[in-house]
């Protein structure tokens, strides 16, 4: 046996003997320096999920998450229901948790952090695991909380250095996001390049997620150019969402309006909300009058209230860094990045977004979102030349930023491991239609069929499970 | 099996002893030049051949069939093998493992993403009947598509996805293969319902005592029939 360091400050020690430790304290205290995996199973996991409220019948070990793949996560968890105990039924976990021992560096610089939470995501996405909406992932010296929507697994929130101080405080705050889930999804979709089709993607990949059977608000905040609020035929708003920005006091979901299109023939109608572009936030505002007006989290706790009525909520952002894009952006969990194959432009702004503006906006926000959904090339004709040099300058812009220090691998090939390299990159096929529809006011996906398959390609591959 | 069983070991085999199975359909210049250069490159075959046993210093190669060809065109005497269990399973596992054959998925139980990934394979391999195809209508159509009652691919050229019987639709037999459900006695899975005929939708009806179905339209007797009964 190595030598057991007990981890408190001299400073505590009075304190603790007034107070009896909990029992995650008393946990970690007895924790072995390097204690291996099944060791922190043993003394800590247990408490971990005790503190979480999970009971005996609410956990199962090693559970399978897809059928004929061979590894299994640590533990699943569900709260059993009176009749529907999860331990016999084994049915829609919601909370998956993968152990490390401490001999496992979960720093978040750590090569073993990226390859546990990448292990975590597959087991989360897994096929028995639809129902799940959270993973954590532990090693007793370092503990993070992931959540799952759809397809999309995010950060909760940082990977959080534990000790004695703070465990009892973290443990329960993850209790406190498991027990209180959110319903929406907020995606910004962004690139500072121009024109690479943000709003035509928001706008069909919100009415094709309508057709899904989700509930949608999209958001048009690119007040100067005011796309998508005109493309849906939506009167802007004068003044309401800026004051809705600006003061606390006033609900969102007063300035949210419907846009609903009714099938003449089935008699049938979808809707989505709209949260319309405001004026007075192109022209009446100058920037430094605004930038005091609204804080960067200002879209991000309007928005936050609304959560519960929607499945996604949609952020189309300008094409710049700018004030509105860095409120996008620090109001979503997740980005999404249409690029052009063609436009080399795209690509790069598409990386500096990635490698520069995202990890800003983490940064500030401090729950380790937005993350960058990886990039996808929306609508232009390909021929083979075309793509065989945007994939070289794609190469070259994954090469200069591994320079320094940032892998976009993951970003542009999200299918790529390193026994293979796999270089597709999604892509929403050019359609006449798709551009043209803008001149109706209906998003293309209600006009036309190709273009209806190939936006739900689109939310099948990143969003819905 | 006896503890003298060779078994999952590495011998040097003589070439004549091993029967070459099903051979392989590598072009006749990828096995000469590969046979040149073993020879120039020390004659051995780090990549072993894998075969059974089927008599008394006989065997039978059950993967990398390629190898063995470019051994016996190099005039090797002996060869390196792996000798494997002799039954089918083994045989197939060698033969998908080595890239001798294609592996099927199950397209009855298949997720979305594995649907995507076989069409993709398939129309990317070179002089592809699929080329023309639309990946992602395609891929939308046949994982909405009720497979899981599916008792035959041909149901694939119902779905419209310009996937017609002939050379478009035997591509897509090399890469699935289906274990049918039985159809349940009441049908009310809408996907299910709207694969079939108006004509079989009333019949469906009748058998159900339904009244008032006989001037509906297809997506009304849809709507009518996926109401489970009481």
């Amino acid at each position: 046996m190595g030598t057991i360091r007990l981890r408190i400050e001299p400073f505590l020690l009075p304190n603790l003997m007034i107070m009896t430790a909990s029992s995650l304290q008393t946990a970690l205290q007895s924790l072995p320096e390097n204690a291996q995996e099944p060791i922190v199973d043993k003394l800590f996991a247990q408490h971990l999920l005790e503190k979480l409220s999970f009971g005996h019948n609410d956990i199962y070990p090693q559970y399978q998450t897809q059928s004929g793949r061979g590894l299994a996560v640590d533990y699943a968890a569900r709260k059993s229901q009176e009749k529907d105990l999860f331990l016999h039924t084994k049915t829609n976990p919601d909370l998956l948790v993968e152990l490390k021992g401490r001999d496992i560096n979960l720093s978040p610089d750590s090569a073993k952090y990226t390859s546990t939470a990448k292990q975590l995501r597959g087991y989360l996405l897994g096929g028995y695991c639809k129902s799940a909406r959270w993973g954590l992932m532990t090693n007793a010296n370092h503990i993070q909380l992931f959540r799952k929507h759809g397809k999309v697994v995010h950060p909760a929130t940082p990977c959080w250095p534990t000790n004695l101080d703070n465990i009892d405080e973290i443990v329960s705050r993850i209790k406190k996001k498991i027990e209180n889930p959110l319903r929406a999804l907020i995606v910004a979709v962004y690139n500072n390049k121009g024109g690479v089709g943000k709003t035509t993607t928001t706008v069909n990949l919100a009415a094709v997620l309508t057709l899904l059977n989700k509930k949608v608000l999209v958001v048009d905040f690119d007040p100067n150019q005011q796309d998508l609020t005109s493309s849906l035929g939506i009167p802007l708003s004068n003044g309401k969402v800026y004051e809705a920005l600006k003061n606390r006091d006033i609900d969102f979901s007063e300035v949210v309006v419907p846009y609903k299109l009714t099938d003449k023939r089935t008699q049938k109608s979808v809707q989505f909300d709209v949260i319309p572009a405001d004026k007075m936030l192109a022209y009446e505002v100058d920037e430094v009058k605004l930038r005091q007006d609204l804080k960067p989290s200002a879209l991000f706790k309007g928005l936050d209230k609304l959560r519960s009525q929607y499945d996604y909520i949609l952020i189309d952002s300008p094409p710049n860094w700018r004030i509105f894009s860095q409120r996008a952006l620090y109001a979503a969990d997740a980005i999404l990045v249409p690029t052009k194959h063609n436009n080399l432009f795209s690509l790069e702004n598409a990386a500096m977004a990635i490698q520069k503006f995202i990890p800003e906006t983490q940064e500030l926000k401090g729950d380790g979102t937005p993350i960058a959904l990886p990039v996808f090339f929306n609508g232009e004709k390909t021929t083979h030349a075309q793509v065989r040099s945007a994939h070289e300058a794609i190469h070259s812009i994954i090469k200069s930023a591994k320079k320094q220090g940032c892998d976009l691998t993951a970003c542009f090939y999200p299918k790529s491991v390193k026994s293979r390299q796999d270089l597709h990159i999604f892509e929403v096929p050019a359609y006449a239609n798709i551009a043209n529809a803008a001149f109706s006011r209906i998003p293309a996906v209600y006009r036309d069929k190709t273009a209806r398959e190939y936006y739900k390609n689109l939310a099948k591959e990143y969003f819905v499970q | 099996m006896s503890s003298l069983s060779d078994v999952g070991n590495l011998m040097h085999l003589y070439l004549d002893e091993i029967d070459p199975g099903k051979g392989t359909d590598a072009p006749e210049f990828l096995i000469l030049a590969s046979a040149q250069l073993l020879l120039q490159k020390g004659e051995r075959n780090w990549i072993p051949v894998i075969i059974k046993e089927i008599g008394e210093d006989k065997y039978e190669v059950i993967g990398n069939s390629f190898i063995y060809a470019v051994a016996e065109e190099a005039g090797l005497e002996k060869i390196w093998c792996i000798i494997a269990e002799d039954d089918e399973d083994t045989a197939k596992i060698s033969r998908v493992l080595a890239g001798e054959e294609i592996p099927k998925i199950n397209l009855s139980k298949a997720s979305r993403d594995e649907i995507a990934s076989a069409l993709q394979y398939l129309v990317e391999r070179p002089g592809s009947a699929l080329k023309g195809i639309k990946l992602s209508v395609a891929t939308n159509r046949i994982d909405e598509a009720p497979r899981q009652y599916w008792k035959s691919l041909n149901e694939i050229t119902k779905l419209k996805c310009a996937i017609s019987r002939g050379k478009k639709l035997d591509m897509l037999k090399q890469v699935f293969y289906l274990t049918p459900q039985p159809l349940p006695d009441v049908i009310t899975d809408p996907a299910l319902l709207n694969s079939m005929t108006a004509a079989e939708l009333k019949k469906m009806a009748k058998k159900r005592d339904i009244t008032g179905y006989s001037k509906l339209k297809k997506p009304e007797l849809v709507d009518l029939l996926r109401q489970s009964p009481d």
